[in-house]
């Protein structure tokens, strides 16, 4: 038999009150664990996410709404722009590459978005690839005869359950022009893997409003210029312009963090009350625990326990309640942080890596474990201090 | 030649506040010896001090004046902790209302003793509280919690777990106090028979009769106690 032993047959023989003790420092740590996992991948959501472009040329509005409607597809597509600013803007000389977008409806949840071959192009500057786990990509097919043809993106495919050769449409008035599957996409980590991709002209030949426009339409434009110096004529420029907006990703993208960061310092105040609230009720289970058995912590000090060892019988287990509690907190927090990935993921397209095991997790355990030792701390010196002839009277 | 004294105690007194402010004087014992391996009865009537004066042999309470050896060490010269540690491995004490701890088996119970004293090597404490307790005849309660064993049953194993770290010495507090007749003296005869047989020096605070016909000291506090002298008899 061992001073943890002791503590471990204590804490059985109140087992009700140590699993809530233990539920609730699940609780508060899995919280904590969750808000930073969640938090920190959706920050990283938004910068894996991110376009290689430097600038989105779109209707005039919310910059912000611009970003997340076409590089995240989050928000509602903004109003369209004319094909003919992307004509304007390729032949541009300053600019090296420019890819047309347009953010359709959606099928099953999974939005089309209609752009060129461009838009998977490799160029030296891409981070991002895209490669094909089978199939080929879309063909650039003229207007007059659009080829219907989709390729999907990794979730889009696995979501839909469409396989190469599938024909599928939504809607009775797209009955007449099935899209056809012609490739799927590996994985990229970011809104990509949720979209169905088409080619613009097929987008155009579907949809009948867009069909009768004899200047077709655009939700925006990505551009990349030759030299990083263009971007400001090219930023003043498109801004001056009454029908267009040209948006910075990387500054909406700070709009996005900063907005986050006042949103995170709210959480954290909540988080620290609840780790207090935590904090008190362990402190409040131990000490009444103490004091309910003084008269056996007496019997100890009588049958020669020091007071050093009913000390390290009480802090053992608070210590044990905190680890049991951490850990199962740390466990629950990742659940938590899948299931919120999972749902940012459905709804957004913001795509999170929440199993990240790095130092959050050791330090988070072990700030529990000191703040649990903490919490035992005074009914450790109350049993410390419990006078044996005092506690031993017999009973009547 | 006398026989060794294992506790000797020397114009002790202990005294508690009062509610006046001033001390109450609850014993003064000007010498008391009690030979190796005796059994010493001690009786008296309610608030004689009987408890007091096990508690100071124990050292759980400091006296306030005196001298108290415990085989031939002062107790009261050592620091607290060691005075924990000398006590844990010389002094068995059983209790009148057993405090036996209820989140332990009988078993962990007696080995408890032998976490604090640490005498009897870990890997052998198992099978001595195991022993003791088949000894005392609850070989077949050794898993039961206190609460599913009768009062006879844990008074035993209160005894046994005086036993555990086989101390040289035993107090007992009117051990069979709160139990029926025929338990008494059942319990008492068990309890006799093994600090006899192990050679134990028993301080035993009792009216029972086996108790008294068994002893071969017995003290009654009325003379013993100096601050008793002159009160009124119950």
């Amino acid at each position: 038999m061992t001073i943890l032993t002791v503590a471990i047959k204590y804490l059985r023989g109140r087992l009700p009150a140590s699993v809530l003790t233990t539920v609730s420092i699940a609780l508060g740590v899995g919280l904590v664990i969750a808000s930073i996992l969640v938090s920190r991948g959706i920050k990283e959501g938004f910068i894996a996410g991110a376009t290689d472009y430097n600038l989105i040329i779109g209707a005039k509005g919310s910059p912000t709404q611009l970003v997340l409607a076409v590089v995240f597809r989050m928000d509602i597509a903004t109003p369209n722009i004319e094909y003919t600013i992307y004509e304007e803007l390729k032949d541009d000389s300053r600019i090296d590459v420019a890819v047309p977008v347009m953010v359709g409806d959606a099928y099953q949840g999974f939005r089309y978005v209609a752009t060129n071959s461009a838009y998977f192009a490799v160029f030296p500057w891409r981070r991002r690839m895209y490669s094909l786990s089978s199939g080929r990509f879309f063909r650039d097919d003229p207007v007059d005869s659009p080829a219907y043809e989709a390729v999907l993106g990794a979730e889009a495919a696995g979501g839909t359950g469409l396989r190469l050769g599938d024909r599928f449409y939504e809607g009775e008035e797209m009955a007449d022009h099935p899209l056809t599957v012609v490739g799927i996409l590996r994985p990229t980590h970011s809104a990509d893997d949720r979209a169905i991709f088409i080619s613009l002209s097929s987008f155009w030949g579907m949809n009948e409003l867009a069909h009768g426009m004899v200047i077709k339409p655009l939700t925006a434009v990505l551009v990349r210029p030759k030299r990083l110096s263009d971007i400001t004529g090219l930023h003043r420029e498109r801004n001056v312009a009454a029908e267009t907006q040209a948006v910075l990703p990387s500054g909406v993208l700070l709009t996005i963090f900063n907005m986050m960061a006042v949103a995170q310092e709210a959480l954290n105040m909540i988080l620290v009350i609840v780790g207090v609230i935590v904090l008190i009720y362990v402190f409040v289970a131990m000490y009444s625990a103490t004091l309910e058995r003084r008269r056996e912590i007496a019997t100890m000090r009588a049958l020669g326990a020091r007071r050093a060892t009913v000390l390290a019988i009480v802090l053992v287990e608070s210590g044990t309640l905190a680890v049991a509690g951490g850990i199962g907190g740390i466990l629950a927090g990742h659940a938590a942080a899948y299931l919120a990935a999972a749902m940012l993921a459905a709804r957004s397209g913001l795509v999170s890596q929440p199993f990240q095991f790095d130092a959050v997790q050791p330090a988070v355990l072990a700030i529990v474990i000191l703040l649990g030792a903490l919490a035992g701390l005074l009914p450790a010196v109350l049993a410390y201090r419990t006078e044996v002839a005092e506690n031993l009277a017999p009973l009547s | 030649m006398s026989p060794r004294s294992a506790v000797v105690l020397s114009e002790v007194r202990k005294s508690f506040p009062a509610g006046d402010g001033g001390n109450l004087e609850v014993l003064n014992v000007e010498h008391l010896a009690l030979s190796a391996a005796s059994c010493t009865v001690l009786r008296g009537r309610s608030g004689s001090g009987k408890t007091t004066l096990l508690n100071l042999i124990a050292g759980i309470v400091l006296p306030s004046a005196g001298t108290i050896e415990v085989e031939d060490t002062d107790l009261f010269a050592l620091s607290e902790a060691r005075r924990d540690r000398f006590r844990a491995e010389h002094i068995g004490y059983v209790f009148q209302s057993f405090n036996l701890l209820a989140a332990f088996s009988a078993l962990e119970n007696v080995m408890l003793a032998m976490l604090f004293a640490q005498v009897i090597p870990q890997r052998l404490q198992r099978q001595r509280a195991g022993e003791l307790l088949a000894q005392l005849g609850l070989a077949a309660r050794l898993a039961h919690k206190p609460q599913h064993l009768s009062r006879g049953e844990q008074q035993r194993v209160a005894i046994a777990r005086a036993l555990a770290n086989n101390p040289p010495i035993i107090l007992a507090d009117e051990p069979c106090a709160s139990l029926d007749a025929a338990t008494a003296r059942e319990v008492m005869a068990a309890f006799l028979a093994v600090c006899r047989q192990d050679g134990k020096t028993l301080l035993l605070v009792s009216h029972e009769q086996a108790a008294l016909g068994d002893a071969d000291q017995i003290i009654d506090m009325a003379e013993l106690n100096r601050a008793e002298i002159g009160k009124a008899a119950p």
